[in-house]
């Protein structure tokens, strides 16, 4: 199935009946805050009916910056599977809706996860977001289950090394080193002890990664 | 320092003063020229920035943007004078993407997104300063120098139909080779293969509207 998402506030509707006309779909799947009802999501809910099917729409939070996109990205990745057939839906994201924040952050989150994106305002420029081009395509898949392992919180040496097995000690360690040299990971001794830990660019790849990987 | 600008200075203002050794201010604003009370205010918070720059010593470009709603054009500005200054020595520390129209605003986030430039946000109430995640979206490692060099043969011939044979001979390849590429860039979203209009059993090469933004206009 097609789906096509976009960004959203009451009184969007030039921008969003502009990305309707221009991009095909068979589903709508509107994001707005929780100031989004109104004539124009009415609107959309009626025009959507007459084509037999429901205009979807998506609460994301407004409590900061990047806690909006990582919402987008949830719920773009949710969208990505059909969980009834388990095939797979194509996604595409118009950014122009929504307030300023909010295009911004489905800006991120688009690049983040590869997906399709527009900015659909008077007319339809599509975004050079690259197939193939997302944290989960540039990195090894040891490496990616090293960003996993120490996604949670920073953790000794030792019990890295422990987790990554079967992993060999030599080829955990060069992994390290590896992501060491991309500054995803941050080394700190205490006590004769080795701490590993991941570095603000390390956080966000390894949510960019996981963010991926449910699509 | 980079940045955008709409009503209000202290979208942008936080940003010099946490960013060390800012040497210049370049910032980009513009208002709906058909909206007198937007275009009053943008010139008031112009002026104030300047001013700030000028007791502060700070050199200042401010781009005043010819249609602050065009989102294309803005992209490329903004990316095209980022290149700029990094070709004559200078080094970009932060993008306040905060201020300005909506289409200014995200046009430099995706500018700083394609080339890798640190980005933070002004909180509306807070005025404390977001700074976002740098995606290292290293697009010359996703496109080999062969597929940057057709996409930009491609883009040198817009308009007209090439083919692949066609394209082969532009870019002195082999046919299996050009093909070979092509096939590489459709999968990642850069080109696409159309009926010829004239022989629908032909097919012609079409760049995507997206990789003038992805390439930028100097490229």
């Amino acid at each position: 199935m097609k789906i096509l998402t976009s960004t959203f506030r009451d009184g969007d509707d030039e921008k969003i009946l502009l990305a309707m006309r221009s991009l095909p779909y068979d589903r709508l799947v509107l994001f707005g805050h929780d100031d989004a009802e109104g004539p124009s999501l009415e609107k959309f809910r009626r025009l959507e009916r007459l084509s037999g099917h429901e205009a979807g729409f998506r609460e994301i939070g407004t409590a900061s910056f990047m806690e909006m996109v990582d919402s987008i990205s949830e719920e773009l990745a949710d969208l990505g599977s059909d969980k009834e057939t388990g095939s797979r839906n194509e996604v595409t994201l118009n950014i122009s809706g929504g307030s300023k924040i909010m295009g911004d952050a489905a800006l991120l989150a688009a690049f983040r996860l590869g997906v399709e994106a527009y900015h659909c305002d008077r007319v339809v420029i599509k975004l050079p977001v690259l197939r193939g081009a997302t944290a989960k395509d540039r990195f090894t898949g040891l490496q990616v289950r090293l960003l996993d392992v120490m996604a949670d919180r920073e953790k000794p040496l030792a019990e890295v090394i422990r987790a990554m097995q079967p992993n060999s000690k030599a080829s955990s360690e060069r992994t390290i080193r590896e992501l060491r040299r991309l500054r995803l990971i941050k080394v700190r001794s205490e006590g004769g002890q080795v701490h590993l830990g991941l570095s603000s660019e390390g956080l966000e790849v390894a949510r960019a990664v996981r963010f991926a990987r449910a699509r | 320092m980079f940045g955008t600008l709409g009503y209000r200075p202290k979208s942008l203002i936080p940003t010099l003063k946490s960013t060390k050794g800012v040497e210049k201010l370049v910032f980009y604003c513009g208002a709906d020229r058909e909206d007198p009370e937007a275009v009053k205010k943008v010139a008031e918070a112009k002026g104030e920035v300047l001013d700030y720059c000028a007791q502060m010593g700070f050199a200042v470009d401010a781009v005043e943007l010819p249609d602050p709603f065009d989102f294309k054009r803005i992209a490329l500005r903004i990316r095209a004078d980022i290149r700029r200054h990094r070709k004559e020595g200078k080094s970009i520390a932060v993008f306040n993407i905060a201020g300005g129209t909506r289409p200014t605003s995200s046009a430099a986030l995706l500018a700083c997104i394609l080339e890798g430039i640190p980005t933070v946000y002004i909180h509306d109430i807070t005025y404390e300063e977001i700074p976002l995640p740098l995606l290292r979206i290293e697009y010359s490692k996703v496109l080999s120098g062969e597929e940057r060099q057709i996409l930009k043969v491609l883009r040198q011939h817009q308009g007209e139909d090439i083919s692949e044979v066609a394209l082969a001979g532009l870019v002195k390849k082999h046919k299996a080779t050009v093909n070979h590429h092509i096939k590489n860039l459709i999968s990642k979203g850069a080109v696409r293969l159309d009926k010829h209009p004239l022989d629908s059993r032909k097919r012609v090469v079409r760049v995507e509207e997206s990789t003038d933004l992805l390439l930028g206009d100097d490229e």
